[in-house]
């Protein structure tokens, strides 16, 4: 059997960017136009194997409008990762999209992975985010950059992937569910570094 | 003269009557009846009555009988009796409501008076009498109507006064009153107290002559006839008797006549006759009175009755009495003439004595006397001359305006005949209406019959309809029974089916659970096992599309959509939660369908009795167990009303929404990005055509402006949808808004910092840790913060967590209670599960269980009793001040976090430096923000 290895991320990002699109296509492989906006949070669950390794990501989604910003850090408390989603169809979303890497630099985990994916690809044409400069921020705070499309299931299973490379492999004295443990361990510490 | 003129129907009498008052043939003469007569005029009131023939249309004796008819003033009735002297009347006629007829074609002299209870046909002797009867009870029947409680006058009621002077009166007095046909003369002798004294006109036999209806009261009157013989003083209903006393027998034989207008001899010599002739005269006379006496005599013998006898014999006391005066009138004539003849003697004897001169001279004197009264004689003669011609002159015009009284008279009769079939025909439209409207007055005779006859056909018809109707009406009622009976049935029936059905999606349901597990279990091991095992739940998952198109629609079979439009069964893609939807749309279901018989229609009774909506516990009771679908709109729009009525104004909305539409709020963006994201399983919001995102987008504009601090707050849109789905108008939709954000919820609940929304999930917390102590040691245990959860819920009231049928039923008791109810339905729905979650041991799984476990709560029966019954007590004072108290720590954190942030700048600033490279792209974040 292999091990399996429990990650927590969280999905972060203006309203409306397909944040919820992202994970019920990555999850269930199904698209809906017309999800409801999420109020509080979301949680689901998909496992994955990544080398000699199962990686299960308890993903935790959230709601993007910005008064719901202060619910945010009991999410990506403890989060291994963290998918932040702007839409390239709106330039706002980007901004809001640099707000939430610098709150999670300033008060996120220390070693949490960033991805940043700018969804809607599908509608390059009316394309506000240039590729370039999302790849050139990206790079300037190491995050992991992919544009995807929910609707049309491009590059979601590649940006976990991305997040499943970028999580640092386990010790290889200790088994999977030390792993959790750990990493549970973590995120309590991070609550009360945070709050 | 004037009598025979003006009464030529009275043939027999007239002639007689001029020439000679004592000459009538039968009876007493009608001057003798008027002599008697005429003293009482001025002393009693004058009477209507007379004899009248009656017709007799029942009994063993049929045809004509004769009656005393007379009219009571005080009464104001028209009585009759057999006699005038008959002390009781047979019967009496009420006047106010008959209707008189006389038919053209009948017997001369007869007529009808109808009432609306019998007919009774009536003859006169003449057709004036008849026409002076109808002319008089017409004059009763008007007075009866015109003053009824007033005393009778006097006058209107006419006796049979045939003096000029009396007929003058009577004629004005008549003219005034009748329009149509000029007033007949009253025919003498006939009617009146003085046909009293004429005999009961003969009848072939006493005894036809007998009432035999009113046996009775012929026995009264024929006992109180012989009284009345014996003391020689009869006194009817006819005339009053009260007549000079009896006269002696020697004054019999004088007559008076000079008087007389009506005698020839006294018009025609004013002077007194010669001697001789005078003398002569006298003893004619006389000896034609005394002839008088053998024909009264025998007239007297023929009267059979003793009534009559003693009349007759008084009348002869009269008449005597009279004779004796003339005869004194007569000895005063002869006194004169014996004086004229003395002079005359005196004067020749002068004459015979005188000297030759002296005789000359008397001789010329008589000459010249001679000359003179020739020529005054001449004069006398020519006057006279010219008077007979002016005579003759006015005789004709008499005669002619007699012809034209006569015309008008006929016209008039003609008249009344159509007035009398008027009348009939109106009394019996009133007692019988007819069935359509009245006959058209002036129609012929043939149409009037085939009228009637139609009329006749149309009751027929009447009656047959009626026959109709009442079996009709018997039908109805036994249909009416028998489709009760049926509907009951049909009732049982349908209740056994949905039990049996709700058994059915139960016992499914715990298939397809047993299927899951089984799946589960088996994992991902491909074996023959699970690959059965997929068929049958491809097979279970299919069952409903086959049974829908195979079974009766009527036995309700679960729908797409619910009642508000909310997909029943979830669209989940994934196989896994696909089974999961089924098995709780199952449940739904049969609870829904066991709840229909049992709990439903006694509460929609109690909702339907339920008049004016006050405040008060019952009404608290009724909200909690949830409002009918009918009743909703009503109920909410006045629970509404009640908590916004200090917002409210008229107009308020259109203002808001022109405000709206002159500036774009902030809001406006995120608005209309959620409009098509609201209730994405809601086929109202989800169908292109729907009116309902547009009201919705209006509704969230309007509060945007209503309330700017807030704006738009996810959240928002999904309680406007709520009221939208409930209220239906977007006004309503918008008030209720404003009623659940600014009067329910806590301030900040919404706003920019969501405080008092977070400070009520530690509220909720610290409620569960008191309620379900075990429960939330577990989640302890397992490091479970539910928060992501509950705080949808108290965002949005359940809206995007609890079926349709149990949130609505939420929003019922919350739209009155206020936030109680969400945390009692909060409470609730984890005490609902808690077995389920305490059998959980991983935090993941109980995450995962967390976010459908709402959706698969369908028994609100047993929710609601949870929520108000076993969370108790739940006193509003200690919600109170958990939530100042969360409100205030979580302030606090707040604004701790603010200062560590700031700190954190300030300390990252100062090591900014010291940090190599690889934070320039820090540096540019920082640019940005």
């Amino acid at each position: 059997m292999m091990a399996i290895r429990e990650l927590k991320v969280c999905l972060l990002g203006d309203t409306g960017v397909g944040k919820s699109s992202i994970v019920c296509r990555f999850v269930q492989d199904h698209f809906d136009h017309n999800i409801s906006p999420t109020i509080g949070a979301s949680f689901m669950t998909k496992t994955v194997p990544c080398g000699n390794e199962l990686h299960k990501f308890l993903i935790w989604d959230t709601a993007g409008q910005e008064r719901f910003h202060s619910l945010a850090p009991m999410y990506y408390r403890g989060s291994a990762a963290a998918v932040i989603v702007y839409d390239i169809t709106k330039q706002d979303s980007f901004h809001t999209l640099k707000k939430w890497v610098k709150e999670l630099k300033e008060h996120g985990p220390e070693n949490i992975v960033m991805a940043i994916a700018g969804n809607k690809c599908d509608l390059s044409d009316i394309r506000e985010v240039p590729l370039k400069d999302a790849k050139e921020y990206a790079e300037s705070i190491g995050a992991v950059v992919v544009e995807t499309s929910a609707k049309n299931a491009i590059n979601i299973e590649e940006l976990f992937q991305g997040i499943s490379r970028q999580i640092p492999p386990l010790d290889p004295h200790e088994n999977g569910n030390n792993g959790a443990i750990k990493l549970g361990k973590q995120a309590t510490q991070a609550s009360r570094r945070c709050c | 003269m004037e009598g025979a003129q003006e009464n030529p129907a009275e043939s027999s009498s007239s002639v007689l009557r001029s020439e000679e008052p004592a000459s009538g043939p039968e009876g007493l003469p009608p001057e003798e009846s008027e002599g008697c007569a005429r003293p009482l005029e001025e002393a009693t009131p004058k009477k209507l009555c007379g004899y009248l023939s009656k017709f007799g249309g029942k009994g063993p004796i049929r045809g004509w009988k004769s009656r005393w008819f007379f009219y009571d003033e005080k009464k104001r009735r028209l009585y009759y009796s057999r006699t005038a002297q008959d002390a009781n009347p047979l019967d009496s006629i009420d006047l106010s409501s008959a209707v008189f007829d006389c038919k053209a074609d009948a017997e001369e002299g007869t007529f009808e008076i109808k009432t609306p209870s019998r007919i009774i046909t009536l003859k006169a002797a003449t057709k004036q009498a008849m026409l002076y009867w109808l002319q008089q009870l017409q004059m009763k029947r008007w007075e009866l109507h015109n003053s009824p409680p007033a005393p009778p006058a006097a006058p209107d009621a006419t006796l049979a006064g045939n003096g000029p002077a009396l007929r003058l009166e009577l004629e004005q007095e008549e003219a005034e009153l009748e329009e149509f046909l000029c007033p007949v003369q009253t025919p003498p002798g006939l009617v009146g107290v003085a046909a009293a004294l004429q005999p009961v006109p003969a009848m072939p036999s006493a005894l036809q002559n007998i009432s035999l209806k009113h046996l009775g009261t012929e026995i009264q009157n024929t006992m109180y006839n012989i009284r009345g013989n014996r003391q020689a003083h009869g006194t009817g209903h006819g005339p009053p008797e009260d007549e000079s006393p009896p006269s002696g027998e020697p004054q019999r034989a004088e007559q008076p006549l000079p008087s007389d207008p009506s005698t020839p001899d006294a018009v025609d010599s004013p002077k007194p006759a010669p001697k001789s002739s005078l003398t002569a005269n006298l003893i004619q006379k006389a000896k034609r009175q005394h002839n008088t006496f053998p024909l009264f005599a025998e007239g007297l013998t023929r009267n059979r009755t003793a009534q009559e006898k003693a009349l007759a014999l008084e009348q002869q006391v009269l008449m005597l009495t009279k004779e004796l005066e003339s005869q004194k009138e007569l000895v005063r004539i002869l006194h004169k003439a014996l004086e004229a003849a003395q002079q005359e003697k005196r004067a020749s004897s002068a004459y015979l004595a005188g000297e030759d001169k002296d005789r000359l001279e008397l001789v010329r004197h008589q000459v010249r006397q001679i000359a003179e009264l020739g020529r005054r004689l001449e004069a006398l003669e020519r006057e006279r001359e010219n008077l007979a011609q002016t005579a003759s002159l006015q005789e004709q015009q008499v005669r002619e305006l007699q012809q034209h009284v006569q015309l008008l008279m006929d016209k008039n009769q003609a008249k009344q005949q159509v007035i009398c079939e008027l009348s009939e025909q109106v009394t019996r439209n009133f007692m019988h209406p007819p069935p359509q409207a009245s006959v058209p007055p002036g129609a012929g005779d043939r149409d009037f019959l085939s009228q009637q006859e139609k009329m006749e056909h149309l009751k027929d018809d009447i009656e047959a309809y009626r026959t109709q109707n009442g079996f009709l009406n018997s039908e109805i009622h036994q249909v009416t029974k028998i489709w009760r009976r049926v509907a009951e049935k049909e009732r049982a029936l349908l209740t056994k089916c949905a039990y049996l059905q709700a058994k059915n999606c139960q016992v499914e349901s715990k298939y397809l659970a047993g299927l899951r597990r089984l799946q589960e279990v088996m994992g991902g091991e491909a074996s023959q096992c699970s690959e059965l095992l997929r068929q049958l739940t491809q097979e279970a998952l299919q069952w409903e599309a086959r049974e829908a198109s195979a079974e009766v629609p009527e036995l309700s079979p679960i729908s797409e959509y619910d009642e508000y439009g909310f997909l029943t069964v979830p669209n989940y893609e994934v196989e896994d939660l696909k089974l999961l939807a089924k098995i709780q749309a199952l449940e739904v279901h049969s609870h829904h369908l066991l709840a229909h018989e049992a709990v439903e229609r006694p509460l929609r009774e109690r909702w339907a009795a339920l008049g004016e909506l006050t405040p008060s516990v019952e009404l608290k009771q009724l909200l909690r167990a949830g409002v009918p679908r009918e009743h909703r709109p009503r109920v909410w729009k006045w629970l509404v009303h009640l908590r916004i009525q200090h917002l409210w104004s008229p107009g308020r909305y259109q203002e808001l929404l022109s405000q709206g539409q002159v500036h774009e709020h902030p809001a406006a963006r995120q608005i209309e990005l959620d409009l098509n994201r609201t209730f994405p399983n809601n086929k109202h919001f989800t169908c292109p055509s729907s009116s309902f995102p547009d009201k919705l987008r209006r509704v969230l504009l309007a509060f945007s402006w209503q309330n700017p601090a807030i704006g738009y707050c996810q959240g928002l849109n999904r309680l406007a949808a709520i009221a939208l789905l409930v209220l239906e108008e977007e006004e309503c939709a918008f008030w209720c808004l404003v009623a659940i954000v600014e009067t329910i919820m806590p301030a900040g609940y919404y706003s920019k910092t969501l405080t008092s929304s977070q400070a009520d999930q530690r509220v909720l917390r610290d409620l569960l840790s008191e309620k379900l102590p075990r429960l939330m040691a577990h989640l302890a245990q397992h490091r479970v913060d539910l928060s992501f959860v509950t705080f949808n819920w108290f965002l949005v009231v359940f809206a995007d967590s609890l079926i349709s049928n149990i949130l609505l039923r939420v929003w019922d008791a919350f739209l009155y209670e206020g936030t109680k109810v969400v945390f009692r339905y909060a409470l609730a729905i984890f005490k609902y599960n808690e077995d389920e979650i305490l059998r959980l041991h991983d935090s993941l799984e109980i995450y995962q269980y967390l976010r459908f476990f709402t959706k698969t709560i369908c028994n609100s029966q047993k929710l609601m009793n949870i929520a108000f019954n076993d969370m108790n007590p739940f006193p509003m004072k200690q919600l109170r001040q958990l939530r100042t108290a969360h409100r205030e720590r979580l302030e606090a954190e707040l604004r701790e976090l603010e200062l560590l942030k700031a700190e954190y700048l300030e300390a990252r600033n100062s090591k900014a430096p010291a940090v190599p490279e690889g934070c320039a792209s820090e540096d540019e974040g920082e640019g940005e923000a």
